[in-house]
């Protein structure tokens, strides 16, 4: 019984492959497992909206995040400042959304860069081996066995506050668990017989790595970019919170909520760190949850 | 056994060394040495450089980088770190006085994370797919999503400053003596310091769990007919504590990360504030020597898990 409803599915996929269709679907399987995941749908939602209203900020809210307004100063939230204004009338609904231009580029960003170096690194030392592989491998490993805060807060006080020095300062944090993350894949793909048929057909070393055998380990290093940018966008809070991240004249999410050190802003206006407080963190969740997605739909042992 | 702690500590001992070797390095390339910092600014304009160079060479400033590299290591190794910037104090002395309130805190919220973390991913995994289960996982997204220092920020205003049931910072009131009267103090940022672990712990708990309990002897434990609490607990539970406890070392960074800002948000007075007042102050030094001391205390704690898992676990020694 069981055996010919299992020769059925397989008619049924002889066909399918026959017919060409089995083709196309597979190339966006991961596409089509991410959607139906509905955690992972929400966050898409969630940081498409956040996204899109940080870039089209200025059709969104007239204000300007940056001009004071001393009449206006430290107003709870009406209708014409949804969030209130801070201690200089700022209006905090434009400055979340354009601090979260900001925010989102230092987070993604960084992230994008150091996974960059990471990868780039990772596929060709762990695809050649030998010496150069030995001394990536033992770099890395001294700067991650940094805490990681306590080596950003190091080198701010080496090179100064500013937006390019801290994504700098991100990225050299954050390449070595890219780099680990992508040798480790290729150690396991160099073996594979497709990348000795390039080699016997004389393909070049760079071309085997990055253009035969990198696709192939995609689907990990994507998961952890998202991570990672869930990690960098949460380091930046706290960095700028205690006033020691991005200078405090740009806004970010991390310097708005900078203000809340002060007991009696704590206390009394609330609006003025709550909302992006909540802001960030539904950012880092929605970000979590496309990154858990990615990983369930991209991992081969999950695939249904 | 021996051979593979001697084999584990020849890889750390040099870490330790180019990792020192950096420290020191960076403590060069700041600004000012020991000599521009000692002197008093109001004073500075009648000193000739002669008299300048003669207290450098005093000190041992004129000799080669690498000479003074090993001068400054073998004071480290001696444990003299050299004199904070600010004030001038021995930063050994300073480190001594911050750390037990450190350790304390991080005691309670390795403690506090480990024991709730434990049983929500035990009950996570007993209750697989069921509403608990994936309510549970949920709010463990969220505790790794909130930034920790908001979440002790939003603690603050509900159970200080509006119920003021507990204290909004500090560590020891006057008047303060044993343990139990700054309970209430370590509360707050303990449990907000627990946070960001406990969800770390439920995660990989639940799914040790999970793999415990699909092993064989789970089986025949229900085939001897043992009642359902005895196998999850004693025999399910004991298999998946292992790999947790091992944990506990690894997330030694995370704490150390953690208490940083966590101890500056409650104004907790630990190595942690003390190290963000020497990155606000340029206190070089004193940044250089804590920065030292955390990436030690975190290779030794992942010398000391290697060893332990080699203990529990043959496999580990022989690859």
């Amino acid at each position: 019984m069981a055996k010919t409803s299992l020769d059925k599915k397989f008619d049924r996929i002889r066909d399918l492959e026959e017919a060409g269709k089995l083709k196309s679907s597979s190339g966006s399987r991961a596409l089509r497992k991410l959607l139906s995941n509905r955690l992972a749908v929400v966050g898409i939602a969630i940081f498409l909206v956040i996204l899109l209203s940080s870039i089209f900020a200025p059709l969104i809210t007239s204000h300007d995040p940056q001009k004071i307004d001393l009449r206006s100063m430290l107003q709870s939230p009406s209708w014409e400042h949804i969030f209130g204004t801070d201690r200089t009338g700022r209006d905090v609904f434009a400055r979340i959304l354009y601090g979260g231009r900001v925010s989102i580029l230092v987070g993604l960003g960084s992230a994008l860069v150091s996974a960059s170096f990471g990868v780039a690194i990772g596929c060709y030392s762990g695809y050649r081996g030998g010496w150069i592989d030995t001394i990536a491998l033992r770099v890395s490993e001294i700067f991650m066995s940094f805490p990681q805060i306590i080596l950003v807060l190091l080198l701010v006080s080496i090179v100064g506050q500013s937006l390019f020095n801290l994504i700098v300062i991100f990225v050299i944090s954050g390449w070595g668990a890219m780099y680990r993350l992508a040798r480790a894949r290729m150690l396991s793909l160099r073996e594979e017989e497709y990348v000795q048929a390039l080699q016997s057909f004389g393909v070049s070393t760079f071309k085997i790595c990055y253009k035969h055998i990198l696709p192939n380990a995609l689907g990990p290093i994507m998961v952890n970019v998202t991570l990672t940018t869930a990690m960098f966008i949460l380091a930046e809070a706290g960095l700028s919170f205690l006033g020691l991240g991005v200078p405090l004249s740009i806004p970010t999410w991390g310097n708005i909520l900078n203000v809340a050190q002060d007991l009696r802003v704590l206390q009394n206006n609330w609006w003025m760190w709550l909302p992006v407080g909540a802001v960030i963190s539904l950012f880092v969740l929605s970000v979590n949850f496309i990154g858990d997605g990615l990983r369930d739909s991209t991992d081969p042992t999950l695939q249904g | 056994m021996l051979t593979f702690i001697v084999r584990r500590l020849l890889i750390t001992l040099p870490m330790m060394l180019v990792i020192s070797f950096l420290v020191y390095l960076g403590l060069e390339l700041t600004p000012g040495d020991a000599v521009s910092h000692m002197i008093d600014p109001e004073v500075a304009n009648e000193v000739t450089p002669e008299q300048l160079a003669q207290l450098r060479a005093a000190y041992g400033l004129d000799k080669s980088f690498i000479e003074r590299y090993g001068i400054w290591l073998v004071n480290i190794v001696q444990g003299n770190f050299g004199h904070s910037l600010s004030g001038g104090v021995s930063i050994s002395a300073i480190v001594l006085d911050r750390l037990p309130a450190t350790l304390e805190l991080s005691v309670f919220a390795l403690l506090f994370s480990t024991l709730i973390g434990c049983v929500l991913g035990t009950i996570s995994a007993l209750r697989r797919g069921s509403a608990t289960d994936s309510t549970l996982t949920v709010v463990g997204m969220l505790g790794v999503s909130i930034p920790e220092f908001f979440f002790g920020l939003v603690a603050i205003l509900i159970f200080a400053l509006h119920l003021n049931w507990l204290p909004v910072g500090g560590r020891l009131m006057p008047g303060d003596e044993s343990f139990i009267d700054h309970l209430p103090n370590i509360i707050l940022p303990g449990i907000v310091l627990s946070l960001m672990m406990t969800a770390g712990v439920m995660r990989y708990s639940r799914s040790a769990m999970l793999d415990s309990l699909s092993r064989e002897f789970i089986r025949t434990a229900r085939s001897k007919g043992l009642p359902e609490w005895r196998i999850n607990l004693v025999h399910g539970f004991r298999v998946a504590l292992t790999p947790v406890v091992v944990l506990i070392g690894f997330r030694l960074p995370t704490l150390i990360g953690g208490s940083v800002i966590i101890e500056e948000v409650f104004q907790w007075p630990g190595v942690g504030s003390e190290f963000i007042e020497a990155v606000r102050g340029s206190d070089y030094p004193l940044v250089m020597s804590i920065a030292l001391m955390s990436v030690f205390a975190v290779l030794m704690a992942s010398l000391i898990v290697d060893v332990l898992t080699a203990l529990i676990d043959p496999r580990v020694r022989l690859g």
